[in-house]
């Protein structure tokens, strides 16, 4: 029987792990040509200023689905449609040309007062079966 | 109570000041602490902004109790401070029965909830009573070959303690001076890694303020609560590195 090979696996601190990976990565696209190092600086640079623009929020999926099919259609970002969507909304709401109220119910949530319940005709939400 | 010994035979690899900072760190999260000077230098009042004093002297030499010894220095945090007297403790050791537990039994009944020891960068009588009263035993390196076979040497003595019958709870190799942009830093680091897995803590990056906060006789919490050294290096969301995250695993270790 052929005989088993054993790797011994070193544990380290995560930290240690995660920064020890950096740099070999660093270490690494330091020996790649001058094109390919500016390459993956740019895209490093590209990534890095675009982390404050980022935002993570739970949105009903059929909301999410428009969203990308009039992207598609316009052929616009869908970004720059949900920004559009969120400045006239606080515009509207600064106007006071929109009513939460309608919307309020009370939450149970320790956090929250309020929860915001849509109608139907304005975000289709699946029910769970 | 536990007793942590910041060791390397090596001089100038951030002992004193990661036992200065650590200190700090621990008496911030209201855990009484007590840092003990066995280095002649004297440094660690300097850190503090306080005068040398031969506190250790009057603990040992002159029998003084530990009370009547320390300085409290901040909330939380006293001092049994050192300056040359300290080579006259060495002689006295030397000369007592039992030598090598006299720092261990003048700590049995310390009401701290941990004690540091800063070690000179030697290998005497006094040292191998820090080792022996000492818990786990932190041993800061820059990462260069010859600060790496300090830590080598500090392991060796540790195993000899230990075959006398002292058990340590653990130890934890501390890279300072850490410049992460050298490939030789990369190598020492790898190596390390290697060497000793999980006893391996974050490095603290190379920061000027380090230098500057002796100058002041501030800990970094006062002086610099923001700099590289203390809050590690940024990548991507998260931090890795600087006296901070390692307070944080001091922390783990002291809770069990």
């Amino acid at each position: 029987m052929a005989e088993k090979k054993f790797e011994r696996r070193t544990t380290l601190d995560p930290a240690v792990a995660d920064l020890l990976s950096g740099m070999q990565q660093r270490q690494a696209e330091s020996q790649l040509p001058r094109k390919e190092r500016e390459r993956l600086g740019k895209e490093r640079a590209k990534i890095q200023s675009r982390r404050e623009q980022r935002a993570t929020y739970d949105l009903p999926p059929s909301l999410r689905e428009e969203i990308m099919a009039l992207s598609e259609e316009l052929r616009i970002p869908a970004s720059q449609l949900v920004t559009l969507a969120l400045a006239r909304f606080l515009r509207d709401y600064q106007n006071e040309t929109i009513d939460l109220g309608i919307y309020k119910q009370p939450s149970r949530s320790p956090r929250y007062d309020w929860n915001l319940v849509f109608p139907d005709d304005l975000i289709r939400i699946k029910k769970k079966k | 109570m536990k007793v942590f010994a910041f060791a390397n035979q090596k001089g100038g690899v951030g002992k004193t000041t990661s036992a200065v900072t650590l200190a700090d760190g621990l008496s911030r999260h209201k855990i009484k602490t007590l840092l003990i000077d066995l280095d002649p230098q004297g440094h660690l009042a300097l850190s503090f902004g306080l005068d040398k004093s031969p506190g250790l002297y009057r603990l040992i030499c002159l029998d003084e109790p530990l009370e009547k010894v320390v300085v409290n220095i901040r909330p939380h945090l006293d001092l049994v401070a050192g300056d040359k007297q300290t080579e006259k403790v060495k002689r006295q050791i030397t000369l007592s029965d039992f030598r090598e537990n006299i720092l261990s039994d003048l700590l049995a009944d310390a009401p701290y909830d941990a004690v540091l020891l800063d070690l000179a960068p030697s290998l005497d009588v006094l040292h191998l009573n820090g080792l022996i009263a000492s818990d786990w035993v932190i041993i800061p390196t820059r990462p260069d070959a010859l600060a790496v076979d300090g830590v080598k040497e500090i392991l060796t003595t540790m195993a000899e303690v230990e075959q006398s019958g002292h058990r340590y709870q653990g130890y934890s190799i501390l890279p300072t001076f850490f410049d992460r942009t050298t490939r030789e830093t990369l190598l020492q680091f790898q190596e390390l890694a290697s060497a000793f897995g999980e006893h391996l803590w974050p490095p603290i990056p190379q920061d000027t303020r380090v230098r500057e906060t002796a100058a002041y006789g501030k800990t970094l919490w006062e002086y610099s609560p923001a700099s590289t050294a203390m809050t590690g290096y940024r990548e991507g969301r998260q931090k890795l590195g600087g006296y901070k995250q390692v307070l944080a695993r001091m922390l783990e270790v002291l809770n069990g």
